[in-house]
């Protein structure tokens, strides 16, 4: 059936898709390395002159860029352990057989579905602000002094929210596999004289490899673009403590204007995504073979 | 050393009884088939032998040691599942190693029984391979390595060849036939299959609903089937029924005679009847007879070629000393 005509056609149907999409995605990354190159501040507008690396220059030299560095991998790396550990931990507490575990299980997804933003403000004002929230009220009714949560650890608090919002995806996939661990093996190490903490050491875990590459690789691509929370609870301070990669972007080019800048950064994102993710699928990505 | 003995040993889900109060002795060195249609209980009774189920009241004795309430490692037994149930991220030698590693074995006494257990099953050449790299035949065998590397009382097989295809099937039940010769280890083996009862046991268990309907050697049952139920499930083709006049002409109230017990004949018989399908083996002929006015259908099975075809006519007469007699409660009178 596929001959030469019917192939011609075929691509012809479908290249406004392919077209659409390239454009989509080019035209928008190719503005990016055009503005980067331009000296194109909103403060002074008219003149965008050719202005070469210097741009790059001062976004890699800036004090601040060192400091986003490292928060965005802490804050990656910190979720992930949290999730990972926690989801594996949840998944093992809801495979139980346990009354209503139908309703448990919608109640540990709900966070999932709660937007960034509303649950960045819910964190913010009813859980760690020192006056009315409930840590706060904890903290009295214990006789301690308020922690100041977004204040004194501003990017462990963040490292929390965002826990609290990917637990469930993590539990999610880490119980669905969980589920489809063979009853014969766990049996037959039973018969071999494993303990439970041994069956899960040696039969468990290496069962849930796959299903947590998964989510390390899902998650590490949503954590590194980490923005919502951060602008709502502490604006990326105190000073720069909260700062990652992607608010110091929004603040080169909407809270100094520099789009010249700001397109620089989004540059150098890009470039230090993908040598994370090349990292990444050498160093995990052999689980995901069959 | 592995002498089993059940007492009493009752099993219930709920309301429901599995497994009635059953006594069963399993002496040792023994090849044990516990044998019944599916659903009869015999995988049940089989993993509460091993202690992956409970017994709701009874005693289990291995070893003259009583063992209900151990848990399964402590029993001493080593079991082979339907699904192999191998270790799928751990090479061939890591999965033998196993039980070894889990029981605290020194490393060189775990490398030198690898090495027996790997030669004597032909996996010597497969050790650092993973499960997924291996066909269905070399997997089982992998399965019974990291059993008998346990050095176990007794071996447990939970319908091992089920998964495997009709050829590889036949092999695998001789090299486990040897693999008990050799050990001469007690095993008790469980399958729905009365072929693979009948080529492997020493001694058969035959169960129907959780209850033994005859427990004896292949031959004796054959021979001797105490009720319907092991006559009927016991020899292939399954033996004919016969009631009615035919039958109380012979002092029964259901006759029993066997498709190789009837001798076919083109002119003459007691019965006479019209042949329906002939399956022309070679070595043997089989003929579903029709119209004899006895039962529906009287399987014959004549040795050899014999020229008859669809349709003919044809005269069969039963080996007089053949017959088997049963009463109205289906019993061997």
């Amino acid at each position: 059936m596929a001959t030469t005509h019917a192939r011609a056609a075929a691509r012809l149907m479908i290249s406004p898709s392919v077209i659409l999409l390239l454009g989509w995605m080019l035209i928008p990354l190719c503005m990016t390395l055009y503005f980067s190159v331009l000296r194109y501040n909103l403060l002074m507008p008219g003149d965008t002159p050719f202005a070469g690396i210097e741009n790059y220059q001062y976004f890699l030299t800036d004090p601040a860029f060192t400091t986003a560095l490292i928060n965005t991998l802490v804050l990656v790396v910190g979720v992930l352990v949290v999730t990972i550990v926690g989801g594996t931990l949840l998944a093992l507490l809801l495979d139980q057989p346990m009354w209503a575990s139908g309703i448990w299980r919608i109640l540990v997804i709900a966070p999932f579905f709660v937007m960034p933003t509303v649950s960045a403000l819910v964190w913010k004002n009813m859980f760690m602000n020192p006056v009315n929230g409930l840590f706060a009220h904890l903290f009295k009714a214990l006789g301690l002094a308020p922690f100041d949560f977004l204040a004194q650890a501003p990017l462990l608090s963040i490292i929390g929210i965002v826990s609290w919002q990917w637990l469930p995806f993590a539990t999610l996939i880490l119980l669905t596999a969980m589920q489809s661990l063979d009853s014969e093996q766990i049996e037959a190490a039973e018969m071999d004289g494993a303990g439970a903490l041994s069956r899960f050491r040696y039969i468990t875990i290496p069962h849930l490899g796959r299903a947590a590459t998964v989510v390390i690789l899902i998650e590490t691509i949503f954590l590194l673009s980490v923005f919502a929370e951060i602008l709502v609870t502490t604006n990326g301070g105190p000073g720069n403590a909260s700062t990652n990669l992607t608010y110091l972007i929004y603040a080169e080019s909407l809270l100094r204007f520099d789009v010249g800048v700001g397109s620089a950064g989004g540059v150098v994102a890009i470039i230090l995504a993908n040598i994370v993710a090349i990292f990444l699928m050498r160093a995990i990505g052999k689980n995901l073979d069959a | 050393m592995g002498h089993i003995s059940l007492n009493k040993v009752r099993k219930a889900f709920g309301d429901v009884e599995v497994i009635p109060p059953l006594d069963l002795q399993i002496n040792d060195g023994e090849f044990v088939v516990f044998v019944g249609p599916s659903g009869c209980g015999k995988s049940t009774l089989l993993r509460l032998i091993a202690g992956l189920e409970d017994v709701s009241s009874g005693e289990i004795e291995i070893d003259g040691r009583p063992s209900a309430e151990l848990p399964p490692a402590k029993r001493g037994l080593a079991m082979v599942f339907q699904s192999y149930a191998l270790y799928p991220h751990m090479s061939v030698r890591k999965n033998i190693a196993f039980p070894m590693k889990m029981a605290g074995v020194s490393a060189e006494e775990q490398e030198r029984r690898i090495a027996a257990a790997a030669s004597a099953l032909n996996l010597t050449d497969y050790l650092d391979r993973k499960p997924g790299q291996l066909s269905g035949g070399q997997r089982q065998r992998v399965a019974i390595g990291r059993a008998i590397v346990r050095e176990p009382a007794a071996f447990l097989f939970d319908e091992p060849l089920s998964n495997l295809d009709a050829a590889l099937r036949v092999g695998m039940r001789l090299e486990i036939s040897e693999l008990h010769k050799r050990l001469a280890t007690t095993m008790i083996y469980v399958t729905h299959d009365q072929v693979e009862a009948m080529t492997m046991a020493d001694k058969i268990v035959v169960l129907r609903a959780g209850r033994i309907e005859q427990v004896g050697a292949p031959l004796e049952l054959y021979e001797n089937p105490r009720n319907l139920f092991v006559a009927g499930f016991i020899g292939s083709p399954r033996m004919n029924f016969i009631e009615g006049p035919e039958a109380a002409h012979h002092n029964a109230h259901t006759m029993g005679i066997r498709p190789e017990h009837i001798d076919v004949s083109a002119t003459q018989g007691q019965w006479q009847g019209r042949i329906g399908v002939a399956e022309h083996l070679g070595s043997d002929t089989y003929f579903h007879v029709h119209d004899t006015g006895l039962a529906e259908t009287i399987t014959v099975r004549a040795s050899g070629e014999v020229a008859l075809r669809h349709g003919d006519t044809v005269f069969l007469t039963p080996q007089a000393d053949k017959i088997h007699r049963f009463n109205n409660e289906g019993l061997k009178q």
